[in-house]
């Protein structure tokens, strides 16, 4: 086993200023779950695929299982802990009231997602949302109920997927 | 009594805030400060071999490995319903990825660059690695020992052979059923192996602390299951029940592959070797697809006759279950298709063998749908095919054939009261059955196809559920169950029965997470039970903690016990519009009395449920006797579906489909069983499967080339039809939804197919190249 | 898993300190990092020393000069899904990225880091292709730049030399009047790796590329079909001709993803689809970009 140089790396982490210090085989994944206690960004699958690591770095998605924890120096991370200082995002509330997740172990990464996409598109179509959590796996829920609640929070209308024919 | 009703409502999740704010924590969220180690396992590269020598000394002497273990060290077996299965292997390994040593290092590098160091010698067998080559007279045997394995009574063994179990139904003559029928059809149906794909991967972590005391945490859907199984493998060091605490936070997912026991078994056991240390092993997604459990494979011969005017005269079924390298619980899922795989129809005369087969692939086990999804395909496949034979509507045609209650099972009793027939006919009408849908695009056609389905719960006869519940000093309620929330809302629909009984909003109920040292016993999280079951078990501690109110408020205030009632959070009476008593002044403290004592206390209420009229006992020649099973859920689905000729690509453009709760405790919960498991099963026969090499070897074990849908991949509409026909024993009428959805999935495909194209597909999946390539042959 | 494999990082300021580090034997750049990582964490490559590109100036840069569309080392997929000089000048860029794996990995990936990944099934091969594109490769003291054509030697391998990275990558605008596709099979309409793909440039004078990717070692250009095409309308009868000699020009496996048989079959299919649907584009009536044309 080879000896490595440590880095000390600085980020903004959910708008706290952060110093931690890494070697340069830790994935950004491990480093926000064990050495700064994060926990909502989770391991699903640590290879790109599912999407259940999302975290924003300087705003944007990215797959904190496919980021070296050295590569954040510098830059800012926000989880669905830090989305919002004050309460909820509008579309945390609606995925709420409209019971949109089942198990939940998607729904930081899907949460993180949407925020991003309403960020670039303020009222998005079913499309838009639809490829925006496209990377992002749920097993549960077949996603429309997710889709229809960004859609509703968004003031975007619905997707086709029919409710209320119940008896 | 004006009040809010709380069952029948749209009440949303209580753990959604949870969830969604990134509150909820998992397995691998919980913090065991920085005595934790990190466990790695080392595998089978072969799908069967002898295990000659270990060399685990150099792995021993890396920096920060704690410790290596082997199976000399635990040679121990387990199983749920047959005893085996081995915490590590002993002299064989018997399918690729089978545990075979274990390091515990500081760090999840050291563990992973130690257990690389482990040194294995194998003495390659012979691979059995599908149901033909194991059922043959020269077969190699996969597990010798098989006669002298421990199981429960309903299984049948063959010692010698391969067939770990053999499920017989014989009711009527076959025989002179198929000679009354004017049709008999008869075709081979496959089905390959499935992985559940729960988006969280399988994680332990396990303490034994230095008072001997072994505490579990699990991600799991069977902690008090789990707590058996481990006192058991691991009762030979001394561990008992009482010794032994499993803890299971929220779930991300389980789909029945975090049923009973797997690698969980192995944290238990490395935790017994690094005492004083909490020891983590979280599996990796590869480890996840290869060893947990898997969806086993089936060859399903079926042959099925009917009389001209439609009516079914008998059906013979031979279902051959890859049940893959070890079938503690796999063999539960065989035995329960068996006793149901006529589907839900009346037939006369039946034939079932459903046979459990060893192979040298990953150990088969409970997988939503348990072994129904499976037969539904080639049986609602054949009961088109059948209809259109007859030249009659196949719609129409499982009108004529559907079961009733006064129509009797394969096993001989009564069909439970069911809304089949409704769920067939709103069913039709949402995908508007009978008229032809035509493409705007030339490329494509449109088909529709129908299906039904049913399901019991697959449950030994004594399976039971407890709850305690609790008030506190405000009036909101801590209920404490064993059932898991793996998602399907059972926390909610607990709090929402609790909630009608006692007149407090599900907002200002807790139900809490297993622990199996607090909270009270569950059998575990499956066969679409807990709301039946553990909602029982609710409604029984709410109805006494409502009794216990009523009598301290009789005694404090002298009122008739019979004349009050819960509503708004206060205790209430039909003869005294007065009495506005809330539950806050009562629940905790009593109630004063004039001369300054008080009646009463902390109200608590507990309940359990049993059904006391099942039994797994019968004819082991005939499956006639016994009572297996509790009742059916039913219903039926339809899909509309969009064929392109050329590519084979298909657009699923509506989906509707109906199941009977008996009474849907939230609607929302039921229609979200319904969007999820809709295209759970649409994704077993448009884009899923197991691929194995011909050294058993699987080659898609990750999300890469195991395609589980996203958001682009859903169907266009899904209408979720509720039909409502109350069990009479289940709380307020309920019965499960949560594995039926996913059933008629894949044959209603495999229908629509046909009708888009002409072409029938008898294997699973049916992805695109299959669907092109056929039209392609078909066309040349 | 963890990454048990250890290594140094140094994120260089400039390019001659990148190139300086890339000397040294067992660097590897680091840009995205979305197929690295994995690798990693498999034991796939073992790296004395990363080097990180991503604080050097001016790759980033998404530019047209003189007919030549120059994208940097640094452009990401999202990059180009965003930047209107993109979508001005080679709108089948965007109908390519926007298939390329999903948001939080297109946010990451870079084009160049496909083109150095070099796996088969990689989307930005053919369409770069149809572009002429050239790879720009620099090196302590000097700079190349390689067809793209050229720059595949077979699977995950290219011309890249030790000490050399890629600084960007140039796509040569026709200048006339063109239009072109970009088609994708896929096992479904999410996140996947090419089953097959296809890129199709055709220019108001009748020049007509064609490039496949994941049907073959590497991407490449179909000449023998690209001859049938080159200097005539595209009638039935062309497209038939060109869609006849798909087979022959085409050597696909079977694999985990899709047969030999399926993926020969559906390339004859997107070549008369992308034929059609980029002669209507070039008419000004096709459809609009980006759109999953298969």
């Amino acid at each position: 086993m080879r000896t490595v140089t440590r880095h000390q790396i600085q980020t903004v982490v959910n708008g706290e200023p952060t110093s931690v210090e890494v070697e340069p085989n830790d994935v950004l994944l491990d480093v926000l779950r064990t050495a700064l206690g994060v926990k909502s960004p989770k391991i699903g699958c640590e290879r790109g695929d599912c999407g259940s690591c999302t975290v924003l770095l300087d705003g944007r998605t990215v797959r904190s299982c496919l980021v070296l924890a050295v590569e954040a120096d510098a830059h800012e991370i926000t989880t669905v802990e830090g989305i919002e200082h004050d309460g909820l995002t509008a579309v945390q509330e609606m995925l709420i009231e409209q019971s949109s997740f089942q198990c939940g172990f998607c729904a930081p990464g899907i949460v993180l997602a949407a925020a991003e996409l309403i960020e670039l598109v303020p009222r998005p179509t079913a499309d838009e949302v639809r490829e925006a959590i496209a990377g992002n796996l749920c097993r549960c829920t077949g996603y429309e109920s997710i889709v229809d609640a960004v859609l509703a929070a968004t003031g975007s209308g619905t997707s086709a997927t029919s409710r209320g024919a119940s008896s | 009594m004006t009040g809010r009703h709380y069952v029948g409502s749209r009440e949303p999740r209580i753990d959604g805030r949870d969830k969604v704010s990134g509150a909820a924590h998992f397995v691998d969220d919980l913090e065991f400060g920085p005595d934790l180690l990190h466990a790695a396992v080392v595998e089978s590269p072969h799908a069967h071999a002898r295990i000659v020598a270990i060399d685990t000394a150099a792995a021993a002497a890396m920096p920060g490995v704690v410790a290596v273990v082997t199976g000399a060290d635990f040679p121990f077996t387990f199983g749920l319903y047959m005893k085996d299965r081995y915490v590590f292997a002993q002299d064989r390994v018997r399918f690729v990825g089978e545990q075979v040593a274990a390091v515990v290092a500081r760090d999840p590098a050291a563990a992973k660059r130690a257990a690389a160091a482990i040194e294995v010698t194998y003495d390659e067998l012979p691979a059995v690695l599908d149901v033909e080559r194991a059922m043959a007279d020269d077969a190699d045997l996969i597990h010798p020992d098989l006669g002298e394995y421990p199981h429960v009574p309903w299984f049948f063994p063959r010692g010698g052979t391969n067939v770990a179990h053999w499920r017989k139904i014989r009711k009527g003559d076959p025989e002179a059923g198929f000679a009354e029928a004017d049709v008999v059809l008869e075709d081979t149906y496959t089905v390959p192996r499935y992985a559940h794909c729960a988006i969280e991967p399988h994680v332990v972590v396990a303490q034994q602390d230095h008072a001997g005391r072994l505490t579990v945490w699990t991600a799991s859907q069977s902690p008090y299951i789990q707590r058996d199984l481990f006192a058991d493998a691991l009762g030979p060091l001394g561990l008992t029940h009482h010794d032994i605490r499993v803890i299971t936070p929220y779930v991300g997912g389980g789909f029945g592959g975090k049923a009973g026991v797997t690698m969980e078994i192995i944290g238990a056991a490395l935790a017994t070797a690094v005492k004083g240390h909490p020891v983590k092993l979280r599996w990796t997604r590869e480890q996840e697809f290869y060893n947990t459990y898997q969806r086993q494979g089936l060859v399903a011969r079926l042959k099925v006759g009917a009389k001209a005017d439609g009516t079914i005269t008998a059906i013979e079924h031979v279902l051959e279950w890859d049940a893959g390298a070890y079938v503690e619980y796999g063999a539960n899922v065989v035995n329960a298709a068996g006793l149901s795989a006529t589907g839900p129809y009346r037939i006369p005369n039946v034939s079932i063998d459903s046979v459990c087969i060893y192979t040298n692939l990953p150990p088969g086990g409970p997988y939503r749908g348990f072994g129904y999804s499976e037969f539904h395909f080639g049986l609602e496949s054949h009961m088109t095919r059948l209809a259109q034979q007859l030249g009659i509507d196949p719609v129409e045609f499982r009108r004529i054939n559907a079961i009733t209650e006064d129509d009797t099972l394969p096993y001989g009793r009564a069909m439970n009261a069911s809304g089949l027939r409704e769920a067939i006919d709103r069913t039709a009408a949402a995908i508007d059955w009978g008229t032809d849908a035509e493409s705007p695009d030339p490329r494509t056609r449109i088909g529709k196809g129908f299906a039904l389905f049913w399901k019991a719960p697959a449950m030994p006869p004594n399976a039971s559920s407890a709850a305690f519940l609790k008030f506190n000093e405000d009036g909101s309620i801590n209920i404490t169950v064993s059932g898991m929330e793996i998602g399907q809302g059972y926390l909610t629909v607990m709090a929402q029965i609790a909630a009608e009984v006692l007149g407090v909003p599900p907002s200002k109920i807790r139900v809490e997470t297993p622990d199996t040292d607090r909270n009270p016993y569950e059998w575990q999280t499956v066969a679409s039970h807990v709301t039946w079951s553990c909602g029982n078990a609710v409604l029984a501690a709410a109805g006494e903690a409502r009794d216990r109110i009523f009598e301290v408020v009789r005694r404090a205030r002298g009122y008739d016990p019979s004349t009050l009632y819960l509503e708004d959070e206060k205790v209430k009476c039909t003869e005294v519009p007065e009495l506005q008593l809330p539950l806050s002044d009562l629940v905790t403290s009593g109630l004063a009395m004039e001369d300054g004592t008080w009646r009463g206390g902390p109200i608590v209420g507990s309940g359990t449920y049993m059904p006391e009229f099942t039994s797994a006992l019968s004819n082991p020649e005939t499956g006639q006797g016994g009572h297996p099973n509790v009742h059916y859920t039913t219903g039926a689905a339809g899909v509309v579906l969009e064929v392109d000729l050329e590519t084979g690509r298909m657009k699923v453009r509506k989906v509707a489909l109906a199941v009977d709760a008996g009474r849907a405790i939230n609607p929302t919960m039921v229609e979200g069983q319904i969007t999820g498991g809709v295209l759970q099963g649409l994704a077993t026969v448009l884009y899923e499967d197991m691929r194995f090499d011909d050294e058993g070897r699987l080659r898609n074990p990750n999300f890469t080339d195991y395609k589980i849908p996203t958001s682009l991949d859903t169907p266009d509409v899904v209408i979720p039809i509720i039909v409502e026909v109350p069990q009479p024993d289940g709380p307020f009428g309920a019965r499960g939804v949560g594995e039926h959805t996913m059933i008629p999935a894949a044959p209603m495909v495999a229908n629509a197919v046909a009708d888009a194209t002409g072409l029938r597909v008898t294997s699973m999946p049916i992805t695109a190249e299959k669907v092109a390539l056929a039209m392609l042959a078909a066309s040349t | 898993m963890t990454i048990a494999h250890g290594f140094d990082y140094v994120r260089p300021a400039t390019l001659d300190a990148a190139l300086a580090c890339l000397a040294s034997d067992g660097s590897r750049v680091l840009a995205g990092g979305t197929d690295i990582v994995p690798w990693l964490r498999d034991d796939l490559i073992e790296p004395e020393v990363l080097v990180d590109i991503k604080a050097i100036p001016d790759l980033g840069q998404i530019s047209v000069t003189d007919g030549r569309l120059i994208l940097g080392a640094l452009v990401t997929f999202s990059d180009l899904i965003e930047s209107d000089v993109v979508r001005d000048a080679a709108p089948a860029l965007v109908e390519m990225a926007h298939q390329v794996a999903s948001v939080g990995v297109r946010n990451r990936a870079t084009i160049v880091g496909n083109l150095c990944a070099a796996v088969p099934s990689l989307d930005a091969g053919p369409v770069l292709m149809v572009y002429d594109a050239t790879v720009e490769v620099a090196r302590t003291g000097g700079v190349r730049s390689v067809p793209l054509v050229e720059w595949f030697v077979g699977p995950k391998e290219t011309q890249l030399a030790a000490g050399e990275m890629v600084t960007g990558v140039t796509l040569h605008l026709p200048a006339v009047e063109h239009a072109a596709v970009f088609l994708k099979l896929a096992r479904y309409s999410g996140e996947d790796l090419a089953q097959a793909n296809l890129a199709i440039l055709l220019t108001a004078e009748h020049d007509c590329r064609l490039a496949f990717g994941a049907v073959a070692p590497v991407p490449f250009r179909a000449a023998a079909i690209e001859a049938v095409l080159c200097g005539n309308a595209l009638t039935d009868e062309v497209i038939a001709d060109a869609r006849a000699l798909v087979a022959g020009s085409i050597s696909p496996i079977s694999d985990v993803r899709a047969s030999a048989e399926y993926r020969t079959h559906m390339c004859a299919v997107m070549v008369e689809r992308g034929l059609r649907a980029v002669a209507s584009r070039l008419a000004g009536d096709g459809p609009p970009y980006p759109t999953h044309l298969i």
